[in-house]
């Protein structure tokens, strides 16, 4: 009897678990079925690569959720984001470069899976720094592609190296050491920059990239770095930006959205038309005007770019390190790709192609052009099950587009401003910040004093090319112009005008000092009243002794708070090691067996 | 008169003696369940030499061509035919010997706060605390270390190195304390940084297993502790760690094991050099599973082949620590019974 109801209550126990199952298998079954098979409806669709273009990505993928598409995307890298895609693992990948290009002796094969390329959006690879004289933060530096060159390869290494004091004339650049900032994981970042280096500082790079240990010398989607050099390597465009925000001297090279994320500015690089120019959205716009794509459909490379004439490009507004960023699309049903993702992915980039590009300048990228946007829509239309939509390309409001919708003018880039004549090379500089930075730097150096450096140089030996930077800096003009203005050819007493630059380290108030070596009579420092210059012929190494005010990063020598550290290291030594020994000392006492009754 | 017969015949003398074969009554669930469990182990046995074979026959191409230099080169850069793991391993073995120096006191301190000291009303919320931060994902501690943490570590890295340079793996190159223009990113990115990071990933671990050896160190052993007028630092030194070694030394080597396969955390704070850099304040380090993740993503196939193999060090490396850790539970007290 009781074995039979145990039975009985064993046969419900289990029908009640099975049809829980049941159930669960039902929900779950009911739940997905309606999603895949309905027409209409959307499916998660996921992508990997870039992180030059992730921002952009991001913002349309959050649109796109209020249409109930999930897009899932991982910018892991350029490389990771074409080989992920190669493995079939991702329906998508987003990479500056194309498949074949060859990175030292790795080939980067294509995929066997078909696959297209569809320009997604442009942009500058900017150079980012961080940078700040005494307290102000630079926010105008520009450099020449030799420059920047020759810091990514540790050729320079300081900022008041005289590559950069020659780009930046009104700037007082410190003594402090550049830390470049490069991507430790595989790039396209790094493949578009290491290509502009290439292809324009051939020498320089070839150098540097023989002495890390690499042949051939190509571009590269890892960026070298030699061991017990200042470089940093970081991951993820997010890295770089992260580190160089926190890191005084550091520079790197990275998307203009990353700068402007980040609110710091980006160097304005010097182009061929001799103009310093920031990778304002106009700036790339008008630059990749001469970007070659390729326009032979049946290619598999059917729209790459090839930038040579854009680092070249004569204009005087372009930006020479512009670029394309690229979506490989699956254009076969293989690797877990069906239909609906097909549909998915179509409607996700027909959005981003057209309303999606209004955006780009907002974020720190530049709107694709209406050739290449058409272009795009084609491509789409190969992705199977992409929907078929007849788009009014004019509705887009894409601010490269024209009014009458021809496809060859690029508004955008017809109406980029000229840059001030003060993006010249010369003696002044633009003043106006930059990327993310837009508050205004004003001169802390060089031109007032202008004059000076080849005075102190042609007068006495000693000399040693003093610039008058360090006077202005201060504001005290008058002093370092005097001292440096009068060239009396050097009536020289050797005294050590140096210590009495350096000796002061009030922030450059004797700044003239150094400067003052080829007077004959003594000069009187306006501010501080100290008789400088005037008698040091071995004033020598002008750099060294005008006092220029720096941000320390860190305190020196014995101070107050150094004898407080040792105390509380000492108290915490007693702290610690107190009790026991007094317990122990007393310890015998109290353990006497005599005294307990 | 029967037992005597019995004795005198030593054939059946032999047969009776020997152990009664045990034979319990075997139900069908009895069945399923051994055999789930018995597949259970075998596919974990299975799945280990599996992930081996797959590993050394994907790595057999690299290593056929590297030969012995594998062990020895330092640098890497398999597609000139440059490449080696002796870098990368002394790396992974200084970023875990950090993070182990770091996570190990913190863990027992928080073990014996727990199981010891604790009030019960909080034990629960303390024990979930430690728990929760198991849980927590390593990218998340990556960001943290990368963009916070290592910013704020910077001071203490300087003072170490300024006032302990003397000792050689605590010296930093390319700069000068006394150098107020020195730049502070060479204390940034480093072993050590990379090691504090790994710390706090290692902790919640080691701190698990201990916590519960120490929490079942024998009632009656404490007791008797107290009877014998010991204070509570007194008991917990003579019955709770004694009784704790062997979880105490288990749960440091299971946190080691951890420590040497940690991958995106590291990945993110660290600035990746391929030379030994033994100076672990100082800017760049390396790991094995860092370097997989940063370099697989573009391989080629003999470059991939030569991840595989730096793959198979680093499973080699973590399953001797791991049987190593084994061993030394199995060896210890702890767990059992009091005799007291």
């Amino acid at each position: 009897m009781t074995s039979r109801r145990r039975g009985r209550a064993l046969v419900l126990r289990w029908a009640g678990g099975l049809l829980a199952v049941a159930l669960i298998v039902q929900t779950v079954l009911t739940g997905a079925a309606p999603g895949a098979r309905a027409e209409g409806s959307y499916v998660t669709i996921s992508g990997s690569g870039s992180t030059w273009s992730q921002n952009a990505v991001e913002a349309w993928r959050r649109n796109v959720e209020q249409f109930g598409m999930t897009v899932n995307f991982a910018g892991n890298g350029s490389s990771r984001g074409r080989a992920e895609f190669r493995e079939g693992t991702v329906d998508f990948g987003v990479s500056e470069i194309p498949y074949g290009i060859r990175d030292g002796n790795n080939e980067d094969p294509p995929p066997s899976r078909a696959y297209a390329y569809m320009p997604i959006v442009a942009g500058g690879t900017s150079i980012m720094y961080n940078l700040t004289i005494g307290a102000q933060r630079v926010t105008n530096l520009r450099l020449s592609g030799a420059t920047i060159a020759r810091i990514f390869t540790g050729q320079i290494t300081h900022w008041n190296d005289p590559a950069i004091r020659e780009d930046n004339p009104q700037l007082n650049l410190p003594a402090i050491q550049i830390v470049p900032v490069v991507r430790s994981d595989g790039s396209g970042t790094s493949a578009q920059f290491t290509a502009w280096m290439v292809s324009e500082q051939t020498d320089i790079w070839n150098a540097y990239c023989a002495a890390a240990g690499r042949n051939p010398c190509t571009q590269t989607s890892n960026y070298p770095v030699l061991p017990g050099s200042a470089f940093i390597s970081q991951s993820g465009s997010n890295g770089v930006a992260g580190y160089v925000s926190q890191a005084a001297g550091a520079i790197t090279y990275v998307e203009y959205s990353y700068a402007i994320n980040q609110g710091f500015p980006v160097a304005k690089v010097l182009n061929d038309a001799g103009y310093y120019i920031e990778p304002t959205p106009e700036a790339v716009a008008v630059a990749l005007l001469r970007a070659e794509i390729n326009d032979n459909a049946a290619s598999v490379n059917y729209l790459t770019q090839d930038l040579t004439n854009v680092y070249r490009n004569a204009d005087p507004r372009s930006y020479p390190i512009s670029s394309y960023s690229y979506m490989i699309l699956p254009t076969e049903l293989e690797s877990g790709f069906t239909e609906q993702k097909g549909y998915t992915l179509g409607t996700f980039a027909q959005h981003f192609l057209c309303e999606g590009q209004q955006q780009a300048p907002a974020l720190g990228y530049s709107p694709l052009p209406i050739n290449l946007v058409l272009a795009g829509f084609d491509q789409v239309e190969r992705i199977p099950g992409a929907q078929d939509v007849d788009i009014n390309v004019a509705a887009c409001n894409n601010p490269t587009f024209s009014s009458d919708g021809d496809s060859t003018t690029n508004v955008l880039a017809e109406n980029a401003p000229y840059p001030p004549d003060c993006d010249r090379p010369g003696s002044v500089q633009c003043s106006t910040g930059t990327g993310g930075a837009p508050g205004d730097t004003p001169p802390s150096g060089g031109a007032e004093g202008g004059g000076t450096e080849g005075g102190g140089d042609g007068g006495t030996g000693g000399g040693g090319g003093g610039d008058g930077g360090g006077g202005a800096a201060t504001g005290a003009d008058g002093g370092g112009g005097t001292a440096t203005g009068t060239d009396t050819g050097g009536a020289a007493t050797g005294t050590d005008a140096g210590g009495t630059a350096s000796g002061t380290d009030a922030g450059g108030t004797a700044s003239g000092a150094a400067d003052g070596t080829d007077t004959g009579a003594p000069v009187i420092d306006p501010e501080t009243g100290e008789v400088i210059g005037g008698d040091g012929t071995d004033a020598g190494g002008g750099q060294n002794v005008s006092a220029v005010p720096v941000s320390l990063q860190a305190s020196s020598g014995w101070r107050f708070q150094h004898t407080l550290m040792a105390l509380a290291g000492l108290l915490l030594l007693g702290v610690v090691i107190g009790p026991p020994l007094i317990t122990r000392l007393l310890g015998p006492r109290n353990a006497t067996p005599g005294r307990t009754p | 008169m029967s037992t005597t017969t019995t004795r005198v015949e030593p054939t059946s003398e032999v047969a009776e003696d020997a152990p009664r074969a045990l034979r319990a009554a075997t139900g069908r669930s009895d069945r399923i369940f051994r055999g789930v469990s018995r597949g259970g182990g075998i596919a974990v046995l299975a799945i280990m030499s599996l992930i081996g074979v797959f590993l050394t026959y994907r790595a057999l191409l690299a290593l056929r061509e590297a030969g012995w230099s594998f062990v020895t080169t330092e640098s890497w850069e398999p597609d000139a035919g440059e490449f080696g793991i002796a870098a990368v391993l002394v790396g992974t073995i200084l970023i875990a010997l950090v993070a182990i120096s770091l996570a190990v006191p913190l863990a027992i301190g928080t073990a014996l706060y727990i199981s010891e000291y604790a009030p019960a009303r909080i034990k629960p919320t303390l024990i979930s605390m430690v728990d929760l931060m198991a849980a927590v994902p390593s990218v998340v501690y990556g960001l943290w270390g990368a963009f916070f943490l290592q910013w704020n570590v910077l001071g203490l890295s300087r003072w170490i190195s300024t006032w302990f340079g003397w000792i050689p793996f605590l010296s930093v190159e390319g700069t000068d304390p006394r150098d107020p223009l020195a730049t502070e990113t060479v204390y940034t990115a480093s072993t050590f940084i990379a090691g504090i990071v790994v710390a706090m990933m290692v902790t919640p671990i080691a701190c698990s297993v201990m916590r519960e050896v120490f929490s079942q160190a024998p009632a009656g052993e404490r007791e008797g502790a107290y009877a014998l007028g010991a204070t509570k630092w007194g008991m917990i030194r003579s019955v709770v760690l004694p009784y704790g070694k062997g979880g105490m030394i288990g749960g440091t080597m299971l946190g080691l094991g951890r420590a040497l396969g940690e991958t995106i955390g590291v990945y993110m704070v660290i600035s990746p050099i391929f030379v030994i850099q033994p100076r672990i304040l100082e800017s760049g380090a390396s790991s094995v599973s860092s370097l997989i993740a940063l370099r697989f993503g573009e391989a080629s196939d003999f470059h991939l082949s030569a991840l595989m193999a730096a793959g198979l060090a680093l499973f080699l490396m973590t399953l001797v620590v791991n049987f190593a850790a084994s061993s030394i539970i199995a060896r210890s007290r702890s767990g059992a019974v009091s005799d007291a």
